[in-house]
């Protein structure tokens, strides 16, 4: 077996699953250009009616709505604590740094349906189940670990002597972080506020569980209707939108930012 | 090595305290009252919960057929999913590492993207894939390979196809990190001194990846061994997995302690699991 030949079979390969973990998302995105109420290949006809109702659609609406509100909101907290802490942690290399790592990245390798189940009850006993604060004290939670990892890898690859340089020429703390340490730090605040935004505007296995009925985001209708009622061609018509944007969100934040740099 | 720190301690703590508060709050807390309320009880048809000490719910999970056979499925359906991510992944992780130059970033970016899409918008692709009028079945037709349309939803075949692509993501990042630590010139060196291709893989190259393929391995069985949304809509009520049913109970019946007590199960798996991964990386470890 010539090596050529053995690469071009890896190559082939490679491609192959590539394709495989994008289908679903082209299969998305194609399904929402079918005219016909149930998608079917080889489509009958091509329309763009599904995005007109999408428009149109008063209940879809406010929960994206809804869902762009909780995503703001949840990834500038989730950004801003995170940025503090990282920014304690590689600078002040405390001995408790490794144990406050594992702490802020728990939510990526314990189970999140069981922790969900817990704040439930928990929510329940406090009485701020179904609440604006108790939904946006969740997506921090599950949007803290991309945020902190971000962060941490963003301040260790800053030269400390750079923020040491300019306090010997007499800035200012203040002016040390405003001039020199965010400046260069804006590629990570950048990168994490684009994933974090995106892991709590998509979530539904947390909301789903402790929305409650006054704040069904998008994923959560679709989650429930999905189940009742089976594919709503109009929810497909907006998921394409959504995978779209965040496609778009992850070339252009590759291109500006190395997005994939930190993660 | 002792690091000099640029900042103080009292700075420090201050720093790191809020975002420690939360997650400690927040995320850690919970984990302790669910312990405890897996040993409550419910007020029979209300959402009353009585403290207490209990082994009900416990029982109920051993004594039931129902749960154990849910159980099963969940645990062979998330080995199956593993060994199916680990086979998939490691030629794509290689690749990525070894040849993709400028594309490296982006095709990282187009890796995670099932990750950030979260576990819903794929799966309603994944249905229009997989549906008997869906885009396979469809294209096998149109081919005239099939008369009748396979059955790929409502199926093990569906809920592995979904998890798979779900959780790949999972496994591929830490593959890359590991393969990028290994360097080039021991799989050259190894050839030159006559081993084969399948003996630099056994003997080089896995023992190498290991620590990555155990993390990844653990990531993609924990996660498929909670999924609930994936199997839930690709299964469409015929794939019973162990997390379906504890969300059922929490979400719908509203019985959080027996929720509860379902939770518990599935963290004492995960327990097991990441235990044989520490047994699995330090028995190899030595070896090598």
């Amino acid at each position: 077996m010539t090596s050529r030949f053995s690469k071009a079979m890896l190559l082939a390969a490679v491609l192959a699953i590539l394709l495989f973990l994008l289908a679903p998302i082209l299969v998305l995105i194609l399904s929402a250009f079918d005219s016909g109420n149930v998608f079917r290949f080889p489509p009958r006809g091509l329309s763009l009616r599904w995005f007109e109702a999408a428009f149109n659609h008063s209940e879809y609406r406010s929960s994206l709505w809804i869902s762009t509100v909780l995503g703001l909101l949840s990834t500038a907290i989730a950004v801003g604590l995170a940025s503090l802490a990282a920014f304690g942690l590689v600078r002040g290399k405390p001995s408790y740094r490794l144990a406050m790592e594992v702490l802020l990245l728990a939510p990526l390798t314990l189970p999140l349906v069981v922790w969900a189940i817990a704040l439930l009850s928990i929510y329940a006993q406090l009485g701020i189940n179904g609440t604006l604060p108790g939904l946006i004290l969740a997506h921090v939670t599950i949007t803290m670990p991309f945020a902190a990892r971000i962060m941490i890898a963003t301040f260790g690859e800053i030269d400390p002597n750079l923020e040491a340089a300019a306090k010997s020429l007499g800035a200012s703390p203040w002016q040390v972080v405003r001039r020199i340490t965010l400046p260069l730090a804006l590629p990570g605040l950048l990168s994490s506020t684009a994933i974090a935004f995106l892991v709590s505007f998509n979530d539904v296995v947390v909301t789903t569980l402790i929305a409650g009925a006054g704040w069904i985001t998008f994923p959560v209708r679709t989650f429930s209707r999905l189940r009742t009622e089976g594919i709503d061609p109009t929810t497909i018509a907006i998921g394409a939108m959504i995978v779209a944007f965040t496609i778009l969100v992850i070339v252009f934040g590759q291109r500006l930012f190395q997005l994939s740099r930190r993660l | 090595m002792k690091q000099t720190p640029d900042i103080k301690p009292t700075a420090t703590a201050l720093l790191v305290a809020p975002a420690a508060i939360l997650m400690f709050g927040v995320f850690v807390l919970p984990f302790l009252f669910l312990v405890v309320l897996s040993f409550w009880s419910q007020v029979p048809g209300s959402v009353g919960i009585v403290p207490g000490f209990t082994l009900a719910n416990y029982a109920r999970i051993i004594g039931d057929g129902y749960y154990l056979g849910g159980l099963w499925t969940t645990l062979w359906l998330s080995g199956l999913v593993t060994l199916l991510c680990l086979v998939l992944a490691l030629p794509l992780a290689r690749w990525i590492v070894l040849y993709a130059k400028r594309s490296k970033g982006l095709l990282i970016g187009l890796c995670i993207l099932p990750l950030v899409c979260g576990a819903l918008l794929p799966t309603l692709g994944l249905v229009n894939l997989l549906s008997p009028l869906g885009f396979i079945n469809g294209a096998l037709k149109s081919m005239g390979l099939i008369k009748t349309s396979l059955p790929l939803l409502g199926n093990i075949a569906g809920v592995s196809i979904g998890l798979v692509q779900a959780f790949l993501p999972l496994m591929i990042l830490p593959l890359i990190s590991t393969i990028e630590r290994i360097p080039h010139d021991y799989e050259k060196a190894a050839m030159s001194l006559g081993a084969t291709r399948l003996v630099v893989w056994r003997r080089v190259l896995l023992p190498l990846m290991l620590p990555g393929i155990v993390a990844g391995s653990l990531l993609v069985f924990c996660a498929s061994l909670t999924a609930f949304v994936t199997p839930q809509i690709l299964g469409q009520g015929k794939v019973v997995t162990f997390a379906s049913l504890a969300y059922q109970q929490a979400a719908m019946v509203l019985d959080w302690p027996f929720a509860s007590a379902l939770g518990m199960v599935m963290l004492l798996f995960l327990a097991l699991a990441g235990l044989l991964g520490a047994l699995v990386s330090r028995g190899l470890g030595r070896r090598t």
